[in-house]
């Protein structure tokens, strides 16, 4: 096995919740020594959510919290302590890589700010996550990632026409923010290994949910098009929705199925046993079916009703007709694709015997992603952190804790 | 000056990977966009304009942006000979053809790591290139399903809900510049290359909330409604997903505002503070401030807090954000931080003072082919990004790249075009 190629980069995570721990985990993932510090008394929001192990709240039994922060070290550190703050800047002097995502100003306010911690780290690579960014009228919005979806777009593209919008499930920006974090972060890493020179990285998870969606906008620019929620529908291809099936154990099932092009409608019609659809030349093409799609639903909805959802699925795609189970949890965890690729990780765990994680997204063939521990607990690593990584020695570290920084 | 100046990028993807180049090129790579001689079906990809009476599609537009574009016969050995060519001098190819197609063609990651071992390259399929579900025929939609954020977005009664722009692939091509910027560290270290396999199922976990694992935890019924609605505790009817999410949607004045009424320590200051601004507009009295949000599961659980009184609150939310507009709302959110916002639709994205006041947008290409987009998505303290062209037109930098890549003079050039191996 190659060496990780993270391996020896030191970052100490300052960030909560979920758009910046996800970055600090896939840094931790390639083989990065990352430090999650978190407040041992305002418990950090992700702790607090679901799911948690048994169904139990609890600040240490977060899913969560669990596959945002796996493989890193936890320390609990009392910002508003000056010795608490003190410590902070010794890992922010330690590190190659600070993150944070606090609201702006607030790292500013305990000293750690760009400005500061570049006088003692002169090539330090800062990345600040945030909702709306570091500067502009609205920087200190503050708000999770629903807000996110609300101010880049996303809780208004997701609903019934006829019906106010739902948005969509949980904080967008949250998802899609840390990808994009991830890629400047990384490409600055690469500059600094080039030219010794860091940066601060000021990445406002919004932008990247108005940037997915450049096209409508570029749309918008020209022609004034206001991108509007469709249900399921597409703009281009029809049927294209998802059905629902027979209820399995008292719960509802649903199938989502997408026909792209003109044979996919005609394996569909056939399978839909309606040799009326099949021969109607006005749906032979793409314009034809879109134009009757409120028809075509109804023939779809009414076949996949006497139907497991898994059925369908296997049926149209044994004729090539793009289809699958809307999965849930229990779905997700028997997919044969996702254990196919050991998507679910399973490690050893104190409390639990068992905790699951959401592995790597991208297989590296040569140097793949490793997870190497569950999360911490709550200060797990406090002692490990400063001692064994800042040098810290006994008498400093007894002191440092009786001080009551250490929460 | 980019973060990635100096680095060259073979781009064979089409509207399911086109976003991971630009990702590449904002940041300063060269980043080539090679399409069959046709073009790339991602030219007909929604949404569609027209210019120059020509089909126009703004997906090509922004997310072929800033790439150099080189047609070549992709059906053919010539041209075939001419992208390996190019992928020897390549430190990134990324492709999105589907299971096999690219190594039928000669192009896949062993014909190609055989040729340039430094390579990195990156494939981004539906379900990946193996497995038991590597040949399903697949689509946006059917994606989201597979990956697990549909199921749990309902709308009462109705089947789960997609977002109406498509994601899926978004999502998996920007993991896809994740993974090949983790390869590229290793490359740094060893001068290898490797193969970043990138399936958009997988990646979608992410887009759940950690919702995927509840059953392998034993979470059994996270009531995640309980999150949007206090009461939706007291209903013991089970699901939960039989809870609106309309209870998050508000009117105002000029539109449509998101605000949970939100519970729990963490996120019942907010509510909280949105009290305290109607009080401080006078509205309501003292009555609405009765309740502490922070608490409020246990109000409920000790009968202080009932359907009743949340019916009252609702009430005199919706008549306050009634008469506001979103701009006023903003301002009180900053203010008095709230957790409550206008929705944008997408023209409130274009006229907003906070994405203007960022330099957002950008203007790429002139005249006929100016285009206003997205630009640069994230902001650093030294030269980071280079926004520098519009997408390309068909075969429009061949000759170019021929040169720069290649070193092929003109008649190499021309004699590669009469013989249609590139255009």
């Amino acid at each position: 096995m190659s060496t990780p190629p993270l391996s020896g980069l030191k970052v100490a995570d300052f960030s909560w919740v979920v758009a910046g721990p996800v970055v600090g985990r896939a840094l931790a993932d390639f083989g990065a020594t990352v430090v999650r510090i978190e407040s041992g008394t305002r418990i950090e929001t992700a702790r607090l959510m679901q799911p948690f192990y048994q169904g139990r709240t609890g600040r240490e039994n977060s899913a969560l919290y669990g596959t945002c922060n796996a493989g890193k070290y936890g320390l609990a550190l009392n910002l508003k302590t000056e010795e608490g703050r003190a410590v902070a800047r010794d890992l922010a002097g330690w590190a190659d890589v600070v993150a944070e995502s606090y609201a702006p100003g607030q790292m500013a306010s305990w000293g750690l700010d760009y400005a500061s911690i570049r006088e003692v780290n002169p090539s330090v690579v800062m990345l600040s996550t945030s909702l709306m960014g570091q500067t502009g009228p609205s920087a200190r919005l503050a708000g999770y990632g629903n807000i996110g979806a609300s101010v880049s777009g996303y809780q208004d593209l997701v609903g019934w026409p006829d019906q106010l919008p739902i948005g969509p499930f949980g904080p967008y920006t949250d998802y899609v923010g840390p990808r994009f974090s991830l890629v400047v972060l990384l490409a600055a890493l690469d500059h600094r290994r080039r030219t010794g020179e860091g940066c601060h990285i000021d990445l406002a998870q919004s932008e990247i949910g108005v940037f997915l969606l450049s096209p409508q906008l570029a749309d918008y620019f020209d022609q004034g098009t206001v991108a509007q929620r469709r249900g399921n529908r597409d703009e281009q291809f029809a049927p294209h929705g998802v059905y629902q099936c027979l209820a399995e154990h008292g719960r509802d099932r649903f199938v989502a199925i997408a026909v792209c092009d003109d044979a996919q409608w005609q394996a569909l019609a056939g399978q839909l046993q309606r040799p009326d659809l099949a021969a109607d030349q006005g749906l032979a093409g793409a314009a034809g079916r879109l134009a009757r799609a409120e028809e075509l639903d109804v023939a779809v909805a009414a076949w996949t009703a006497t139907q497991r959802a898994q059925d369908v699925e296997a049926r149209l795609q044994a004729q090539g007709v793009p289809a699958h189970l809307a999965v849930t949890s229990a779905d997700w965890a028997r997919d044969p694709q996702l254990a196919h690729r050991g998507y679910l990780r399973r490690l050893p765990h104190e409390r639990f015997g068992a905790a699951f994680v959401e592995g790597p997204r991208y297989l590296l063939s040569e140097t793949p992603g490793q997870v190497t521990r569950p999360a911490p607990a709550l200060g797990q690593d406090n002692e490990q952190v400063l001692r064994g990584l800042l040098g810290y020695d006994q008498a400093r570290y007894d002191r440092v804790a009786a001080s009551g920084a250490l929460a | 000056m980019g973060l990635l100046n100096g680095y060259r990028v073979l781009d064979l993807t089409d509207e399911r990977g086109l976003l991971a180049g630009r990702m590449l090129a904002d940041l300063g790579a060269d980043v080539v966009q090679a399409e069959p001689l046709g073009g790339s079906r991602a030219r007909h990809a929604a949404p569609l304009g027209k210019r120059d009476g020509q089909p126009y599609s703004y997906l090509w537009a922004t997310f072929a942006a800033n790439k150099r574009g080189i047609a070549v016969d992709l059906a053919g050995e010539q041209g075939r000979h001419v992208l390996r060519q190019l992928a020897s001098r390549a430190d990134f190819f990324i492709e999105s053809l589907g299971p096999g197609v690219a190594a039928a063609a000669g192009l896949g990651w062993t014909e190609l790591g055989e040729i340039n071992p430094a390579l990195v390259y990156a494939t981004i399929t539906a379900f990946g290139h193996d497995g038991p579900k590597a040949g399903y025929a697949d689509s946006d939609l059917v994606v989201w399903a597979a990956g697990g954020p549909l199921e749990p977005n309902r709308d009462g009664d109705r089947p789960p809900l997609r977002i109406s722009v498509p994601q899926a692939f978004l999502n998996a091509a920007a993991d896809a510049a994740g993974g090949m910027l983790l390869a590229h560290h290793a490359r740094a270290r060893d001068g290898r290359g490797q193969l970043v396999d990138v399936a958009a199922q997988a990646c979608l976990s992410l887009n759940t909330l950690g919702r995927v694992l509840a059953d392998p935890v034993g979470d059994e019924h996270p009531e995640w409604a309980a999150l949007i609605s206090p009461t939706a505790r007291t209903d013991q009817s089970g699901s939960g997903t039989g809870t609106s999410s309309h209870l998050k949607k508000w009117r105002c004045k000029d539109g449509l505002v998101e605000f949970h009424l939100a519970i729990g320590q963490a996120a019942g200051p907010f509510t909280n503070n949105f009290f305290r601004w109607m009080h401080a507009e006078g509205v309501g009295g003292d009555s609405l401030l009765r309740w502490d949000w922070r608490i409020l599961p246990e109000l409920v659980d000790r009968g202080e807090f009932t359907e009743a009184d949340m019916q009252e609150v609702r009430a005199a939310t919706a008549a306050f954000l009634g008469a506001k507009t979103k701009s006023e709302i903003l301002q009180a959110a900053i203010s008095y931080k709230l957790l409550c916002i206008g929705v944008s639709d997408t023209a409130d994205l274009a006229h907003s003072p906070q994405l203007a006041g960022r330099d957002f947008y950008v203007t790429l290409g002139s005249g006929r082919r100016a285009q206003t987009m997205p630009g640069r998505w994230a902001t650093v303290s030294i030269p980071g990004f280079e926004l520098r062209r519009p997408a390309p037109e068909l075969g429009e930098h061949t000759d170019e790249v021929l040169t720069d890549w290649l070193g092929y003079d003109g008649p190499a050039r021309r004699s590669l075009r009469e013989r249609r191996a590139v255009a």
